[in-house]
């Protein structure tokens, strides 16, 4: 059976994972502060899921470096975060990021002079951008998913006004 | 926490807390200074520690799409009208939400726009219309750019 972790799985665990949260008000099998190490051992896990919890944590780079750690070469990390134009990454005391869906770029794209921000190698299979409902209805939204030239240019230019919701990674953990 | 200004007391608020006893004062007044702290949940906390049951949290502080919320590199967060839902009662669609136990009630959110979107109308919209406010978050604000938000709470204990 293939293992999963939920990281900060809260109230809304993903059904079959392992979950781990610091609140014990959540569904949490494993409770502890997780954000400079989780305590599992390396290549241990197929799946980790991190929902609407990187813009909360203290350190990105880090919490990403444990997940690479403890995921086995070639799992799957799923990571859904508010878009920084959607109201809702506002909305939260405990959000410390506004991020874009370039955001996670050091980790894939390893541009030569940042190359040192980030050690963990993750590779970019799918990017989706949710917007709001009345961008979707024009196109706008299939637009940002189908073509990454244009999801750059919305970013650039359009994103202020055709506002973005969430945006979802779907990465491959390289080892 | 800086001698130079008029404080009565010096004290630390992200390293220890407030020196006073709970349920001291009757109203904290909280002027740009919220947008600043290391935790906004324990200072939160904090503020309805030492508050009277019935007494209130006034706060101003700006909204993020005023060019004031990135102007000051000390500000860590950038906050919108719903920042402070966590600590209403059935504040997050109708249920409470688990990160914090302190609850208050929302007296006053009031947000102030640029002069030209006040001169046309629009912060008496944002202001008096629960639909429009919530169109204009979604929507509009950065287009029609918000500038100074006010809350009063009313502490509940």
């Amino acid at each position: 059976m293939p293992l999963i972790l939920d990281i900060g799985c809260g109230r809304k665990k993903f059904p079959g994972s392992i979950g781990i949260d610091m609140s014990s008000a959540g569904e949490a099998d494993v409770l502890c502060d997780w954000e400079k190490t989780l305590p599992f051992r390396d290549s241990s896990f197929d799946t980790v899921r991190l929902v609407h919890i990187i813009e909360e944590v203290d350190n990105i780079f880090r919490v990403l470096g444990e997940v690479h750690r403890v995921a086995k070469p070639g799992a799957r990390v799923t990571i859904i975060t508010p878009h920084y134009t959607d109201h809702a990454s506002y909305c939260s005391p405990a959000h410390r990021w506004h991020l874009s869906s370039f955001s996670l770029w050091f980790f894939s794209d390893k541009p030569a002079e940042y190359d040192y921000y980030a050690p963990a190698n993750f590779k970019e299979r799918r990017v989706t951008v949710e917007t709001l409902r009345l961008w979707r209805t024009f196109g706008i939204q299939f637009m940002i998913n189908h073509f990454r030239w244009f999801r750059k240019f919305w970013e650039y230019y359009l994103s202020f006004i055709f506002r973005g919701k969430t945006v979802e990674w779907d990465l491959e953990v390289i080892k | 926490m800086n001698t130079s200004t008029a404080a009565d007391v010096i004290c630390h608020l992200d390293k220890g807390g407030l020196p006073f006893k709970d349920n001291t004062f009757d109203q904290i007044r909280g002027e740009h200074i919220i947008e600043h702290v290391a935790d906004i949940i324990k200072t939160m906390e904090e503020f309805h520690r030492i508050t009277k049951p019935g007494g209130t949290i006034f706060l101003a502080t700006p909204h993020y799409t005023d060019y004031s919320s990135f102007r000051d590199p000390t500000h860590r967060w950038h906050l919108n009208t719903s920042s402070f839902l966590y600590f209403y009662p059935g504040g997050m669609h109708g249920r409470d939400m688990w990160y914090t136990k302190v609850r208050m009630l929302e007296r006053r959110n009031y947000v102030s726009l640029l002069r030209l979107w006040r001169a046309l109308g629009f912060e008496y919209l944002v202001n008096h219309s629960k639909v429009f406010r919530q169109f204009w978050e979604h929507y509009l604000s950065f287009i029609i750019r918000g500038k100074l938000m006010e809350f009063t709470f009313e502490v509940i204990k």
